[in-house]
């Protein structure tokens, strides 16, 4: 075990690496309280759009719009991709660095096939449903709401894709294991986050 | 125990026991089961939108527990600061939500 570790000479590394120094463990708090920050960002977004979404201006409506099997296939990518960065976590306190970075891999994949289908899905909007930013308070509300959602995702398969480079390039240790566990919190919070739009947006707009 | 006196714990602690995938298998079977449910729900038609509404947000509430719960490890002990930052958090999220309804319809 740990095997990851010995070329540092100075021992194994701590069952909970990104624990085990106190700047690990504040990072972790103090992305706690970035992630309260973010559910108040979402929340103004989640408000504004639940109070303006009837106000189509005569354009489509959200009943119109939407197609359930895309937004299924949405979340179930994003469900899956929380479970692969669970996984990774678990790598990690394995210090089982080939497979953390395996898992790591897979969790970007998803984020990437769930940003495609939502380019597909907004390109559908605009092009052949003519849904543009400006069409109606409705479209303004979606494309903001679902938009940063999908900046968030963008952002995490960066951000992780980094992650994954400095993992080749220094290894696990104490320094870059709170970095993955902090970005882990990211993912989870951002598929939360997708829980709410998903029941919200499309399936509020569904039943109308 | 200062850090350096538990990382020596740990180290002796040789057969240390990690947790396994199963209980996060469960976790994610169980998280695709409410979203099923919510899709169903809404596929379905024909039921009063209102209960359907409720069965929605019923769903989504649950799903946030299991997350947050199982794979954020807010259940675990030590996490009540982390619990407070984020029902802060919901609080404000959620008190802008009913504000702005309210104001605008009601």
């Amino acid at each position: 075990m740990a095997n990851a570790h010995t070329e540092h000479g100075k021992g194994q590394l701590p069952h909970y690496p990104e624990k085990a120094t106190l700047e690990g463990r504040n990072k972790i708090l103090a992305f706690w309280l970035f992630l309260g920050g973010e559910a108040v960002l979402f929340g103004t977004l989640f408000a504004t759009f639940l109070t303006l979404r009837n106000q189509t201006n005569e354009g489509p409506t959200a009943a119109e719009l939407f197609s359930l099997p895309i937004t299924a296939a949405a979340t179930f990518i994003l469900l899956v991709s929380s479970l692969t960065s669970v996984f990774a976590i678990q790598a990690l306190h394995r210090h089982k660095v080939k497979e953390l970075i395996i898992w790591l891999i897979i969790t970007v994949a998803l984020g990437f096939g769930f940003l495609g289908l939502e380019i597909y899905e907004f390109y559908e909007y605009m092009h052949k449903d003519n849904f543009g930013l400006t069409t109606s308070a409705f479209s303004s509300a979606f494309y903001t709401l679902v938009g940063f959602h999908g900046a968030h995702v963008a952002f995490g398969v960066m951000w992780i894709g980094v992650l994954i480079g400095q993992l080749y390039k220094k290894g696990l240790t104490v320094v870059t294991a709170p970095k993955i566990y902090v970005s882990a919190m990211y993912w989870h919070f951002i598929d939360v986050v997708w829980v709410f739009i998903f029941t919200v947006v499309y399936l509020l707009g569904k039943v109308g | 125990m200062t850090v350096d006196e538990q990382n020596k714990h740990q180290l002796v602690n040789q057969r240390h026991r990690h947790e396994g995938p199963q209980k996060h298998i469960v976790a994610f079977i169980f998280s695709i089961v409410l979203t099923l449910i919510a899709f169903a729900a809404v596929g379905a038609g024909g039921v009063n939108p209102a209960f359907t509404i409720l069965i929605l947000l019923v769903m989504a509430v649950l799903q946030v527990f299991v997350q947050m719960g199982y794979w954020m490890h807010l259940k675990d002990k030590g996490h009540m600061i982390p619990i407070i930052f984020m029902l802060g958090g919901f609080f404000v999220a959620g008190t802008a939500i009913i504000t702005a309804l309210s104001w605008m319809w009601w």
